[in-house]
């Protein structure tokens, strides 16, 4: 294809532009010419034949060492199919199945995202664009736009969850309940009314799951970048996120060219394997070495054949870049002109098992001299004889903290006991880090933060109890507040929603908001299997929309790479929440058993003694009871009528002498009482109470 | 006893106390005890009624009719049937002489093979014309055979029998509605006698051919290819249609790259959807609702193995090899998205060896290698193996080349798939019916089904979809009567008495010979009883069992009852012996 060459050659172009650099000034013009061909070649490419428009894989790997020594792997896997009415419905590396979905629920965009492990915003960064975009909440999210009328949102909504769950073998199906997923107005993402948010904390990612998310790609994982993904090196990780976002223009009006665009991306954290003791140089720890071998156990032989790219990216921040200038100009002789890039194969600080093809410069970084940098290697070169596996070893040791979010959120619950408690979402600035202020002191005095939240209907937020503390001193809630918009949960049916933008003063150190709830009580039938161990509160959406995380590299025009592309990509920077554990009062499971049997119990004791009592025929008793009595009298039943009659408070009644009247018998009343004197009522009180201390006393004594 | 009269002081020396009594005995405790058991009896059918399980009355009576209805006589279809015989000496023979003995010799063959669901019934009626050049004798009065029209058609110019079938469609095209089969034979100087089945509802004889051979022959064709659909022993038998409950099927087709590192293959299936499948479908479309999707997979080896003959100069797999040919772990051919719920998928594979298996060649067991290279799975779809023509070039290249299966090829692999396709509804694929009284060619529709198939075709679904109902509805009854404690829905009973409608309907449109609105009314029994079957309903209160219930009442009633009771008893025993009593004193008084 000439398509093919042409961009071999553009690549060719950029390699030697970098080395010849002081050659440029004499080539300049013929350059220009080649540029302005390409263009003109491009812009009639676009506008005329529409044959042109082609399904295209691309796949990519970013690893990136991190501060607290470990290192960020991301892959990223993108497919692209033209609109259908271009180019019709028989594809070639799409997906068939995530192809029927979009079409069968009209799908706008989603994203789907499975996360084991919980982003660490302040070791491992926050203000990038893969912690901006791949940090997910752990569990699955899942949002998705419909291009279908309102009334029909919900369904399509259940109809998406359901299939999504059979796709990928999780139980997203249960985000079909109206209490599981709400629908935000404005803060999430700006689709007006047709979007739907979910997610589900709880749910464990397994290897079920990368299974049919692998499955999507083309090469799976018998070729390519994805080669590498070895189940048990993966799932080891500090945190695994999967994730799958999908936009498609298909059933819009604009006749853009878009298509459809699916997206598969796959962060890990990985710790590596560093044998036996820690290497030390000059008392100071290095920084872990480590290959793509020691990460993943696994080497990639050559790229997946039908992918149109195949890169692998190391990536230096900007933080560890004026580090390693720092730790440089120390250990050496000052050069003339020091370029961190002039030799990345081998320089004094750190060695790379091989040299990169090519090296990319993060530009329009004003505020600070140094810029991240990206080594680029391609796999095409490598095959089964020579595998690729990229190796980084440290020779002096580095220290250096990752670019962090304009504030650290985090979310957590006050209050104890069964019945009410608190949520409080505090910010807080680490001091470590002043550039964003100063970003922020630029652009205006406020720094504005959207904060998104979603709460189960079982935890009844009082949101009028919303208050905000700067600084650590309560303000006044509505000066704070540019925008808020809540959804009160509704019993059963919905959960509530709170969507506001939050105004905060320029240099401010701490603010926190807290709100008030009561714990609310579920139908037995509504609990888990597991009640006890509490109820979680998904994570909040914390997003700093002043900010934007994105990394400008230099030639991209020439160089329309999707890693690339999602690194520049414009993007507000996001951070979320702790998902918060909400222990609620769970009643014993058996109540219901217990309640029908006592009831019945009690029931049948009164109906019984009630029967008993109406068929009972009480003069004729007293007589037989009488005259057993006087027949055969033993010593016991003397000694028991004895004692009977005495904790009575009645002498002993003879029983030789019959009784004469009736009546006397059916008195209940002992005869004498009218007549007792109360000194002997007082001292029979006393026999009493002692005799029942005594009792429990030898109780206490005896079955302790 | 002790003393219980209430006077004591009475003395009367013949009066016993320990066995008489002087007052009747009171029979207020006795009545009310009674009261009570009473009323507790009362109030059981009440309890009884309040914890009854809600059960939708099914007419369990009529399914078992229907099933044993089906299952005692299959469901026959009244077919009719035209010969017409040109150039015949009209003296010989007459036209009911003639109709006669074909309906005996259709009798004949038709006692063979043994009445098959979804075929015609016995008595079938056979119109005769006699047309020759003078005259036109018709023994029917139906017929509307236009007479000498035959004579019109050139038969020594034009020897193409697509020309002659489709100038035969135009004499047979009634508007009335009524299928009816024709079967023309032609008396011509010719030596070689042919028989040729066109693509629409008649077939044609010309040669030197005589009466009684004709006959036989007639009956043969109407017997075996018009009315059994031309099928032989060992084909797929009818009740394995490839069609789902709800009429639906999906053609699934997928191209295997074993080996995307030697090479990668594509192709452009836009193309073939567009020319060669779509009039396939719209064929198909009184019978079922096809819809076709397509994908490409990769890395997606075979999982078993082959061998190297030098003397065909390939790899050979056997016919012992196929059922460990499809390698469900990496073919990840999936069910779609498309065809939800009961919808049959169909998967056609066309397998693209890896260099180091190329060219793949099926050996059938008579070894021979297969000219299709390929085989179907009943039920599940075919699968054709498709060796690039860049087998035998050196695969040593660093970076796969991409290819395009050409237009040639494709169109080849695509007459493969519809004979598999046809193989997977029962139909024949070679083109020719061997009969007794000798071959007939069978004329391939560019539609892929003629349409004397599609009405075996329809046939035989509405038949098998009517029994299936029959037995889906009758394990629905045997299920709901085995659990008496299982809640039945209205929803299942209002399907169970639609499906039944619907039974009868197709009968009774069968027993009309409306093929179509048969057809289409057994997909509707079919589909009601299953979704009746598999409601999501069906099974959910049955653990609501009667242990259950008696473990929760138990703790009222036993001790209550206990009570009452003994209450009863005591005092019936207690008024008897008091009421001895009584009398004893009554009869010592006296």
């Amino acid at each position: 294809m000439f398509k093919c060459c042409l961009h071999s050659q553009l690549q060719f172009r950029s390699e030697t532009s970098l080395e010849s650099d002081h050659l440029m000034g004499s080539r300049e013009p013929i350059v220009l010419m080649f540029l302005i061909l390409i263009s003109t070649y491009e812009s009639s490419a676009k506008g005329g034949i529409a044959e042109e428009l082609n399904e295209e894989f691309t796949e990519g790997l970013l690893l990136r060492p991190l501060p607290d020594r470990k290192v960020l792997a991301h892959f990223h896997f993108q497919s692209i199919v033209p609109p259908t009415r271009i180019y019709g419905r028989h594809h070639h590396l799409f997906p068939k199945s995530i192809y029927q979905l979009v079409n069968k629920f009209r799908v706008r965009e989603m994203e789907l995202s499975f996360t084991q492990g919980r982003w660490n915003y302040e070791r491992w960064g926050g203000y990038d664009p893969i912690s901006s975009s791949s940090a997910k909440p752990p569990g699955v999210e899942l949002w998705a736009d419909f291009d279908v009328p309102l009334d029909q949102v919900d369904d399509s909504w259940r109809n998406l969850t359901h299939a999504l769950s059979g796709l990928f073998c999780a139980s997203i199906n249960f985000l079909e309940h109206s209490t599981s997923y709400s629908a935000p107005q404005w803060s999430f993402h700006s689709f007006a009314g047709k979007l739907r948010y979910g997610t589900l904390p709880r749910e464990a990612l397994c290897t079920e799951n990368l299974t049919p998310w692998l499955k999507l790609l083309p090469c799976r994982d018998k070729a390519g970048l994805s080669a590498l993904m070895d189940r048990p090196s993966i799932h080891k990780g500090y945190y695994h996120s999967q994730r799958l976002h999908l936009t498609s223009d298909d059933f819009g009006t604009a006749k853009s060219n878009a298509g459809t665009m699916l997206e598969q991306t796959l962060t890990v954290v990985l710790q590596p394997n560093t044998l036996g003791a820690r290497a030390m140089v000059s008392g100071k720890t290095l920084q872990p070495s480590w290959s793509l071998n020691s990460l993943f156990g696994r080497k990639v032989h050559g790229k997946c054949s039908v992918s149109k790219s195949s890169n692998v990216y190391v990536q230096f921040e900007q933080n560890l870049v004026s580090e390693l200038k720092e730790v440089r100009k120390k250990s050496e002789a000052p050069e003339s002109g020091i370029l961190i890039h002039d030799d990345f194969g081998n320089n004094t600080i750190f060695e790379m098992s091989a040299s990169p093809d090519r090296v990319v410069k993060e530009v329009e970084n004003l505020q600070k001299e140094d810029s991240s940098i990206l080594l680029e290697f391609l796999v095409e070169d490598y095959n089964d004889s020579k595998p690729f596996d990229l190796g980084l070893r440290w020779k002096l040791p580095v220290v250096w903290s990752c670019q962090q979010a304009p504030l650290y959120a985090s979310r957590f619950l006050m209050g104890s006991g069964n019945e009410r408690g608190a949520i409080a979402i505090s910010l807080k600035s680490l001091s470590s880090n002043n550039t964003p202020t100063v970003g922020c002191c630029e652009k205006g005095s406020q720094l504005r933060i959207n904060i998104f939240q979603v709460v189960p209907w079982y935890v009844k937020v009082y949101y009028h109890t919303l208050k905000v503390f700067i600084d650590g001193e309560l303000q006044s809630t509505m000066e704070n507040i540019e925008k808020i918009h809540i959804s009160p949960s509704e019993d059963k049916v919905s959960p509530g929603v709170m969507e506001m933008i939050l105004r905060l003063p320029c240099g401010v150190i701490t603010a926190a908001l807290t709100l008030e709830f009561d714990k609310g009580f579920l139908h037995i039938d509504e609990y888990p299997p597991d009640a006890n161990q509490g109820f979680d509160i998904p994570s909040a959406v914390v997003s700093f929309t002043d900010f934007q995380a994105c990394v400008s590299f230099e030639d991209n025009l020439l160089n329309k790479l999707p890693i690339l592309n999602e690194l520049q990509e414009r993007k507000h920077v996001i951070s979320y929440t702790e998902v918060l554990l909400v222990p609620l009062t769970t009643p014993d499971f058996s109540m219901p058993y217990n309640v029908i049997t006592i009831t019945c119990t009690v029931f049948a004791l009164y109906f019984g003694s009630l029967l008993n009592v109406l068929r009972r025929r009480v003069g004729e008793e007293e007589r037989r009871f009488k005259s057993k009595a006087a027949k055969k009298k033993g010593p016991l039943t003397s000694l028991l009528s004895k004692l009977s009659a005495k904790l009575k408070g009645r002498p002993v009644e003879p029983p030789e002498t019959p009784s004469t009247s009736p009546s006397l018998i059916n008195n209940k009343l002992p005869p004498e009482t009218p007549s007792t004197s109360p000194s002997l009522i007082n001292n029979k009180l006393v026999l009493k109470v002692i005799l029942v201390a005594g009792i429990a006393a030898g109780w206490q004594y005896y079955f302790r | 006893m002790a003393e219980i009269s209430e006077a004591p002081s009475t003395l009367d020396p013949d009066f016993d106390q320990e066995n008489m009594r002087k007052s009747k005995p009171g029979l207020k405790r006795l009545t009310l005890s009674l009261a009570v058991l009473f009323s507790f009896l009362l109030g059981l059918p009440f309890l009884l009624k309040s914890i009854e399980i809600y059960r939708s009355p099914l007419p369990f009576r009529e399914i078992d009719d229907l099933s044993t209805a089906f299952e005692s006589s299959p469901i026959l279809f009244p077919c009719h049937f035209r010969a017409v015989f040109v150039n015949f000496d009209p003296n010989s023979y007459t036209a009911d002489q003639l109709s006669i003995s074909v309906q005996a010799h259709m009798a004949k063959f038709a006692a063979k093979n043994s009445l098959a669901c979804g075929t015609c019934a016995s008595n079938v009626t056979v119109s005769v014309t006699l047309d020759s050049n003078s005259n036109c004798i018709s023994n029917g009065n139906n017929v509307d055979w236009k007479c000498g029209a035959l004579n019109e058609f050139k038969f020594a110019e034009k020897h193409e029998d697509g020309l002659l079938d489709e100038y035969l469609a135009s004499l047979c095209d009634n508007n009335s509605g009524a299928k009816v089969y024709t079967v023309v034979v032609v008396k011509t100087e010719q030596e070689e006698v042919r028989a040729v089945v066109g693509k629409y509802r008649h077939a044609w004889i010309m040669g030197r051919i005589f009466e009684e051979e004709a006959i036989e022959k007639i009956a043969e064709i109407f017997v075996n290819v018009f009315v059994n659909g031309g099928k032989e022993e060992g084909l797929i038998h009818g009740e394995f249609m490839p069609l789902g409950a709800d009429g639906r099927i999906v053609l699934s087709f997928n191209l295997l790259n074993a080996d995307p590192h030697n090479w990668i293959y594509d192709w452009d299936f836009q193309e073939i959807d567009e020319n060669l499948l779509s009039p396939v479908i719209d064929a198909l479309k009184p019978l079922a609702d096809v819809s076709v999707e397509s994908q490409v997979l990769y890395h997606t080896p075979k999982s078993s193995f082959s061998f190297w003959d030098d003397r065909l100069d390939s790899y050979i797999f056997s016919t012992k090899d196929l059922p460990f040919f499809v390698n469900s772990n990496e073919w990840h051919l999936d069910t779609s998205v498309a065809a939800g719920g009961l919808s049959k998928i169909l998967q056609f594979v066309v397998y693209v060896p890896s260099a180091k298996e190329c060219p793949l060649q099926l050996q059938l067991p008579n070894g021979e290698i297969s000219t299709t290279n390929g085989f179907i799975s009943p039920m599940w779809g075919g699968i054709v193996v498709w060796n690039p023509s860049a087998c035998l070039m050196d695969s040593k290249i660093k970076h796969p080349l991409r290819y395009k299966i050409s237009s040639e090829d494709s169109r080849k692999l695509f007459e493969v798939f519809m004979g598999q396709l046809r193989q997977l509804f029962g139909l024949k694929s070679d083109g020719l019916f061997v009969g007794a009284s000798g071959t007939s060619i069978l004329l391939a529709s560019e539609r892929g089904f003629s349409e004397w198939e599609l009405d075996v075709l329809s046939r035989q679904h509405s038949c098998f979809n009517l029994l299936q109902c029959g037995t889906t509805l009758g394990s629905l009854s045997r299920l709901v009567q085995s659990l008496p404690r299982m809640i039945i829905m209205d929803d299942i009973g209002k399907q169970v008495k639609y499906s039944l409608e619907a039974a009868r309907l197709t009968l009774s449109n069968a027993s009309l010979g409306i093929y179509d609105a048969s057809a289409e009314s057994s997909r509707q029994a079919r589909l009601l009883a299953e979704d009746a079957f598999y409601h999501p309903s069906m099974m959910s209160v049955s653990y609501y069992s009667f242990e259950h219930c008696f473990a929760v009442y138990s703790p009222f009633f036993l001790p209550v009852l206990l009570h009452v009771l003994l209450a009863v008893l005591r005092e019936w025993k207690r008024y008897k012996q008091e009421s001895k009593k009584y009398y004893a004193w009554k009869a010592k008084v006296k």
